[in-house]
């Protein structure tokens, strides 16, 4: 049969059915780097935030500012409101920084980089190289390029196409770089939008981040292309904790990718990101994530925690954020990318795919919070459970008594695999004016027979069928997303689901 | 109560040798457990999740600040209905319990005193079984105070609906614990009006056997200041269970519904209408466990605010592993008339069963400008336009109530309460 | 019957200009109708006269029967005997036709010091306009425009008309969405009430509906000012040669 006769509901189109068909094989990033790494010692105190900052070169200023975050979370206690379950954590019982022993003295460039952490690269498709550009090659019409910053273990290893974006005005390095170089702007913005003590992680987070990405837009500034951070958990029992920093100035525009993986293991590791975005009038940011940490074995043995905290700050009048997420790995999330609508007419956008399969938990969602008058938002989360998984969406839609005029639109769907997952949905909806309004749907269903019948009817394996089917459900997400990250998307959409079904 | 003197010595012994116990000890036992329970799960205080969106100081502070106000407002159900059961003072008048075919109906009280009685099988147990995942308190305190409620036990078709109506004065404190049991194939309508106390907590359990109905009808405006009340249902196989609560009065009320669908093919419902003016807090939680195969279950709750006017929703649907089949609805929906009012709502899922079509939808926004210019440009002036649109989006909540003759009754009454403000 | 002097007007959220200069004088008794293409501001100069919000009236003035109706709120010119029948009539769930009906006859009888209309009396003469525009007793019973057809909707449009009793009758694109019979059965219920006083402006973009409604004056409009005016004639010169060549005439 002709696999472009293949039709089914929500509009898949041939090519997903090609990358659905063509993948097989579970976790594909599982392997690891056979490396040689310097560790700091185990375990956490204010001796490892003091050897983390002067590991980073960092002013005093920034070494003040770890060691309050750090006495603080001392005070904190971890949250339990979300629907995950998992063993206590032993905070002292984790390496907070790891670097390969190669990067010891800051490689020059990227072709200074030990050839096997560039491999590692290299396998996992990241294309670290600036060849076509060097050899003064025009990128194939269509082909659009993307500067990489690649984040292995704590530390940087090196950001692609720097010069050129500078060129453009547009500052792209590791955080640890921009503490260095661009104190006053970090300085300024840093911890404005997550404060320190805003939560149990994020002030983890502010005490022992290693490296991240700092991105500047100047005024009337776009980008000229797409900037992306690829991070990689490689070494055993290490935290990563890393920081990103992106501020569009006026009328500034990024679209920004950011993508992550990470060996098989037995033991779970924790991983608790802090990001931070500043918009000031006019400037707009795209953000995108594809998640997909090793998630665990079917078992629920070993995977990513994943606690991260994202805020966008829309201070700026007119000033737009999209958040879009495909979450499939990590075998506990806890993530809440939310939007602060401060300036008037600002906007917020808010996709996201999560995927639970076998003992995953995902607890995840947004907070859309309208301060600004005219402010917009609009939520559409597509959650798929299957094996024995739990997955939750948790928003906020808050209309603050002097966001006149202001519109909330969210669509939520779950969609359940199997008898033995969970779907759940935590909105809450918070409206103090009259002028907004906010209108919420939720759905939950199964997978539709009718749908999987007829692609299996046209001679589709089971697994397949429900990947196609899922990637119908899923459609309006990944249509935000950029065009290179959505097939990577689609495709891992199936492979997260294998097992599922049978 | 006195019993015959033989028996009553046979009795006495058999008290001695443990095969019975002493008379009301039922009474005692669940009180004491509940008194318990509610000490070792504490009152509900402010930074509690569960009470996100409602105070609870009035209900859990010691004494009852402001008195009952009687408004001479519109009266509903006045004379119409053949049995009525009346409560003065929180305390219900016993002597005139009325006699319904098909039905019994007697005094908690009076049960309390009794060795053996059917109600001892419910109350305090549904209860109980109603404080898991969240804990009720000041349900379980109400399981151990109160004294004064009607025990209502229908063993076959009751044709006329049965009318509790509540008056009272001043700072009546009213503590009031209903049950309800409806046997296979009997149905019974329950209707609630007045005010049983200037605060009040009211607690209803109801049982529901395999093909029972059970209707229940509220009417909440001449009205306690503070009130919060609990409804503990447990619904068996091929039946029905329907509440709709009507509040236009009171500072503040929080009526929290919390039903578990224990049989196969049954069909529940839980509706309101709330109309809020000035200083006014209502609050609707609901919670539906289905734990059974292809039921439907269904909330719909509509509220009008306006001058400061503050609504709450917390509604949630459970769906247990197995519950396969199931049909979940739930839609909470706020007009706010002006800038001063407030909406807030906690709409939630939680399935675990896969073959279940379950939705939520939650709308907030103003009055409808296309709908009021039509109504003003045929001549209607402007706020009885928006009367009209305030019934128009209310018209939902009030078609969830199955018998017409009530709901006419339900829709005149708003009609009169909203000219009569 | 109705004077229009000069109205401009423009949206109240962004500064666009609309109308620019309308000038109409309706006679008692009379039918006017007003052409134009898409956009030209037709539907707008019905929303303004009948008190929409949204618009700023910027300069000029709209008097019926002597009275500036500009400055009164939309019940009140309604009492005052203006009535608009909607293009796209809305839907109010919940609130049946008959009370809707009668509320609204109540009401401008109240606002013009009449005594209301007895639920009996109310009854009769319903249900006997009703008969005429073959609308039937269920219709009149299910919310207001609730899962009407759009043929059911123009038709209960009417019935109002002939409820409300009102002295200026503007319909906004009445022929919109229906075919040839149910156009028939709404222009036979505008002709009924065609007694030699009441006034009429019949808004629409094509001349179809002016065979069953005989207009004695057609106005063309366009770019937001009446650029000609003139017999039942001109009307057919529009079905005939379209509109452009009256656009390209008058720039």
């Amino acid at each position: 049969m002709a696999m472009d006769d293949v039709q089914v509901k929500d509009g898949v189109d041939a090519e997903t059915v090609d990358a659905v068909i063509a993948l097989s094989g579970a976790y594909k990033y599982g392997w690891n780097t056979e490396i040689e790494m310097e560790y700091a010692p185990k375990g956490l105190s204010e001796d490892i935030v003091r050897l983390i900052s002067s590991k980073n070169e960092e002013p005093k200023w920034m070494l003040e500012w770890r060691l309050a975050a750090y006495r603080r979370w001392l005070e904190l206690k971890e949250p339990d409101w979300a629907m995950v379950e998992y063993p206590k954590i032993d905070f002292q019982d984790q390496y907070y920084y790891a670097r390969p022993k190669s990067m010891e003295e800051k490689p020059k460039s990227l072709d200074d980089v030990d050839p096997k952490l560039l491999e590692t690269y290299k396998k996992l498709g990241i294309p670290l190289k600036e060849q076509a550009l060097l050899a003064g090659v025009e990128a194939p019409e269509g082909e659009r390029r993307v500067a990489v910053d690649a984040v292995f273990d704590s530390v940087s290893l090196g950001t692609t196409f720097q010069a050129e974006l500078l060129q453009a005005g547009v500052i792209f390095c590791s955080i640890s770089e921009a503490i260095r170089e661009h104190p006053d702007l970090v300085k300024r913005y840093l911890g404005t939008v997550v404060p320190v003590s805003d939560n149990y992680y994020a002030t983890l987070n502010s005490a022992v981040f290693s490296d991240g990405s700092f991105v500047y837009i100047p005024p009337g500034v776009r980008c000229p292309m797409e900037l992306s951070t690829y991070f990689r958990i490689n070494a055993e029992n290490t935290g990563q904790f890393e920081r990103t920093l992106i501020i569009a100035d006026k009328e500034a525009y990024v679209s920004y990718l950011e993508g992550c993986t990470a060996p098989q293991r037995d033991v779970a590791q924790l991983h608790a990101a802090v990001v931070e975005l500043v918009l000031l009038d006019d400037a707009e940011i795209k953000y995108s994530t594809v998640q997909n940490w090793y998630p665990g074995d079917e078992n629920g043995k070993g995977g990513i925690y994943n606690f991260v905290t994202k805020r966008a700050d829309c201070r700026g009048d007119r000033s737009k954020v999209m958040w879009t997420q495909v979450e499939t790995g990590s075998a506990v999330t806890w993530k809440y990318p939310s939007c602060v609508l401060r300036g008037d007419d600002s906007q917020g956008e808010f996709y996201s795919i999560a995927i639970a399969n076998n003992m995953q938990q995902a607890d995840t969602g947004t907070k859309m919070v309208h301060l600004g008058k005219n402010t917009k938002s609009r939520i559409v989360s597509k959650g798929i459970s299957a094996g024995k998984a739990q997955n939750t969406y948790r928003g906020l839609v808050s209309m603050h008594p002097k966001a006149k005029n202001s519109r909330n639109y969210t669509q939520c769907d779950s969609l359940l695999i199997g008898d033995k997952c969970g779907a759940h949905t935590v909105p809450y909806i918070e409206v103090k004016n009259n002028s907004s309004r906010v209108e919420h749907e939720a759905t939950t269903s199964k997978v539709d027979d009718d749908q999987l019948f007829y692609c299996r009817s046209r001679g589709m394996g089971e697994e397949d069928a429900v990947a196609l089917v899922v990637n119908g459900f899923c459609k309006e997400v990944l249509q935000a997303l950029p065009m290179e990250f959505a097939m990577e998307a689609q495709a891992l959409v199936a492979i997260s689901l294998e097992g599922s079904v049978g | 109560m006195v019993l015959p003197s033989s028996e009553a010595a046979t009795r006495s012994a058999m008290h001695d040798d443990g095969l019975i116990s002493s008379p009301g000890a039922w009474a005692k036992e669940v009180r004491q457990s509940a008194a318990e329970r509610a000490q070792n799960q504490g009152l509900p205080e402010r930074r509690d999740e569960y009470w996100k969106y409602t105070r609870p100081d009035f209900f859990v502070q010691e004494s009852v600040t402001l008195e009952a106000q009687v408004s001479p407002k519109i009266q509903i159900f006045n004379n119409q209905l053949k049995a009525e059961i009346l409560f003065e003072n929180a305390v219900l008048a016993a002597e005139t319990l009325p006699k319904v075919a098909n039905c019994s109906i007697e005094s908690l009280d009076d049960a309390a005193d009794l060795d053996l009685h059917w109600v001892s099988d419910i109350y305090g147990k549904l209860e109980l079984a109603g404080q898991y995942p969240v804990r009720r308190s000041l349900a379980a305190l109400n399981t151990a105070k109160a004294s004064q409620g009607v025990l209502v036990h229908a063993t076959g078709q009751v044709s006329d609906p049965i009318r509790i109506h509540a008056v009272c004065a001043g700072r009546t404190d009213a503590i009031i614990h209903h049950v309800v049991k409806v046997d296979a194939g009997a149905s019974v309508t329950l209707i609630e009006t007045g005010q049983y106390g200037a605060r009040c907590n009211v607690v209803m359990e109801v049982e529901v056997a395999d093909t029972g109905h059970f209707h229940h009808i509220r009417v909440q405006d001449d009205h306690e200041i503070h009130a919060l009340t609990h409804i503990f249902a447990r619904i068996g196989a091929d039946s029905t269970f329907k509440s709709f609560t009507m509040t236009s009065g009171g500072k503040m009320t929080r009526n929290e519904c919390i039903l578990e669908l224990i049989g196969d093919n049954s069909a529940v419902s839980v509706a309101g209408a709330c109309l809020g003016d000035n200083d006014f807090h209502h609050d609707d939680t609901v919670f539906i466990t289905h734990d059974a195969v292809n039921c439907e279950s269904r909330q719909v709750f509509k509220k009008v605010l306006r001058n400061g006017a503050v609504g709450v929703f917390q509604g949630k649907i459970l769906v247990k592993a197995g519950a396969q089949k199931t049909d979940g609805y739930q839609i909470s929906q706020s007009l706010l008339l002006d800038e001063d009012s407030q909406f807030l709502a906690k709409p939630e899922l939680e399935i675990y069963a896969d073959d279940v079509a379950c939705s939520h939808g939650s709308t907030c926004g103003a009055i409808d400008e296309q709908a009021l210019f039509y109504l003003r440009s045929r001549g209607i002036p402007e706020a009885k336009a928006v009367d009209l649109l305030t019934l128009s989006f209310m018209a939902q909540a009030i078609e969830e109530i199955e018998d017409s003759k009530i709901s006419a009754a339900i829709l005149n009454h708003l009609t009169d309460t909203l000219e009569a403000r | 019957m109705l004077e229009i002097k000069n109205l401009q007007v423009q949206l109240e959220e962004e500064d666009k200009q609309i109308l620019k200069g309308v000038d109409l004088s309706l006679e008692a008794g009379k039918v006017h109708a007003i052409m134009g293409p898409n956009g030209s501001g037709k539907s707008t100069l019905s929303y303004v006269l009948s008190g929409k919000g949204g618009y700023e009236v910027t300069a000029g003035s709209a008097h019926l029967e002597g009275n500036d109706i500009l400055s009164m709120e939309p019940e009140e010119r309604a009492a005052a005997g203006l009535f608009l029948a909607f293009q796209y009539p809305v839907e109010i769930p919940g609130v049946g036709n008959m009370t809707f009906l009668r509320t609204a006859v109540n009401s401008q009888r109240k606002l013009r010091g009449e005594p209301e209309m007895s639920a009996g009396e109310f009854l009769k003469v319903v249900r006997a306009k009703a008969k005429d525009l073959k609308i039937d007793a269920e219709m009149l019973k299910r919310p207001v425009n609730v899962g009407f057809s759009g043929g059911e909707k123009k038709r209960n449009e009417i019935l109002q008309m002939a409820m409300l009793e009102p002295k200026m009758c503007i319909l906004d694109e009445t022929d919109s969405g229906l075919d040839v019979d149910a156009m028939k059965l709404v222009a036979q219920g505008v002709n009924a009430l065609r007694d030699g006083k009441r006034t009429f402006l019949v808004i629409t973009h094509y001349q179809r509906l002016l065979d069953h409604i005989k207009p004695d004056v057609v106005h063309i409009m366009a770019a937001g000012r009446i650029i000609k005016s003139g017999g039942p004639e001109l009307a057919l010169q529009v079905e005939n040669n379209g509109y452009s060549d009256l656009l390209e005439g008058s720039a």
